[in-house]
């Protein structure tokens, strides 16, 4: 059985309670699709940790509504952020559905991961090839966000995931990227990972 | 092998792809509902609803009627729980959109989050010095430009679904969603 962590009232801010149970949950999808599309356990057990994760801002956030509504005013206002905190909470267990898929040894039929990959157009696997211009390049100075609309979510590095990449990892040979975002964005990312420079027809 | 019927699998597939981005979409529409107060694209939303519970039926009677090897009904069953995942994502997106249905009033910190997350959604009005004035959203490639993608277009009173071949108009608010580092780019673009 899972290790449940106790409940405590600690003050703190709702918006950054429901800012986290948001990025998270969609966060969370995208990592379980990936997850469930490419066959990667560990990077399902980690969306089971995001899950943990999320039911314990759940209860908190629960906690901090009760705490602030006064009379029914102050309930009715704060109804609409505990409904909407319940369905964050929701869709992050459709995620760990789904990775639960890959955990539980079911999979999914490898047909489906090829056919997957054509018609997908907000996830994509690339692996670094060597001499890739991005090697050595950390995500800050990547700057893919702005440049194509795509953002890294995850690394595979050492058989390991770095989940949401901080600013100032750095992209070395080998690793395997996980990356959302716009469809003209993802693939013009994918050959940049794949595509050694030297190749580069220019 | 499910080889001998690829057409098949073909099809459940591209339903599974279906029901993943219209779940998907109905999220970032739902959460549009709440930051703009909207009721159509609230409504929007249910409709969804009632498109992917459809869907869902006809993707899961696909997959029980594909002819599969004892072999690979692991893998089929793994196919009807992602749909059944992409369902509830749906529900959980229709959950959001019935705060606008309801009455209720959206609290401030709400559009606050919604704002500040990391994939953010934004309306922008295009006003008439616009080059994207007269072109169809294919021409204006605005995911490619922007980084954001045009979620529903609000025309007047009516809220329209986006098409490729939707020619957009002066005075159209573009309710977008993306990174919010696009939605300057949008701006920009939208209202020079």
């Amino acid at each position: 059985m899972r290790h449940l962590e106790k409940v405590k009232y600690m003050p703190t801010s709702v918006r950054e309670l429901v800012l986290e149970m948001k990025n998270l949950s969609e966060l969370m999808i995208d990592l379980a699709y990936s997850a469930a599309l490419f066959n990667d356990k560990e990077l399902a057990e980690d969306v089971i940790e995001l899950e943990n994760r999320i039911d314990n801002l759940a209860f908190l956030l629960e906690l901090h509504i009760m705490v602030a509504a006064r009379n029914p005013e102050d309930a009715e206002a704060l109804l609409a952020v505990s409904r909407i905190g319940s369905a964050a909470d929701k869709i992050s267990d459709a995620a760990a559905d789904i990775a639960a898929i890959i955990l539980q040894d079911i999979g999914v039929h490898p047909i489906v991961t090829e056919i997957f990959e054509k018609v997908e157009e907000r996830l994509m696997r690339a692996k670094v090839v060597q001499e890739s211009a991005i090697i050595g390049k950390s995500v800050h100075e990547l700057d893919l966000v702005a440049k194509m609309g795509v953002d890294i979510i995850a690394i595979g590095r050492n058989k390991e995931w770095i989940i949401d990449p901080k600013e100032g990892e750095t992209i070395k040979d080998g690793d395997i990227l996980i990356a959302r975002g716009a469809s003209s964005g993802i693939k013009e990312f994918k050959e940049l990972a794949e595509q050694n420079q030297r190749n580069k027809v220019k | 092998m499910a080889h001998q019927h690829p057409e098949e699998i073909e099809k459940i597939v591209e339903q599974l792809a279906d029901l993943k981005n219209t779940s998907e979409l109905m999220m970032d529409l739902a959460y549009s509902s709440i930051l703009l107060n909207s009721m159509d694209l609230a409504e929007e939303v249910q409709r969804l609803e009632e498109y992917v519970d459809k869907l869902h039926t006809d993707f899961e009677l696909r997959v029980l009627t594909s002819k599969f090897t004892k072999e690979e009904a692991k893998g089929f069953l793994g196919l009807i729980r992602l749909g059944v995942a992409a369902e509830k994502i749906a529900d959980s997106a229709a959950q959001i959109s019935e705060v606008i249905l309801r009455g209720l009033e959206p609290h401030p910190i709400l559009k606050m989050v919604i704002r500040e997350a990391e994939e953010t959604i934004a309306n922008v009005r295009v006003t008439k010095k616009s080059t994207l004035v007269n072109k169809t959203l294919r021409d204006a490639r605005i995911p490619k430009e922007t980084g954001m993608w045009v979620l529903a277009i609000r025309r007047g009173e009516k809220c329209v679904r986006p098409k490729p071949d939707t020619v957009i108009e002066s005075g159209d608010i573009l309710i977008a969603s993306g990174y919010a580092e696009g939605v300057e780019d949008l701006k920009k673009l939208a209202s020079p």
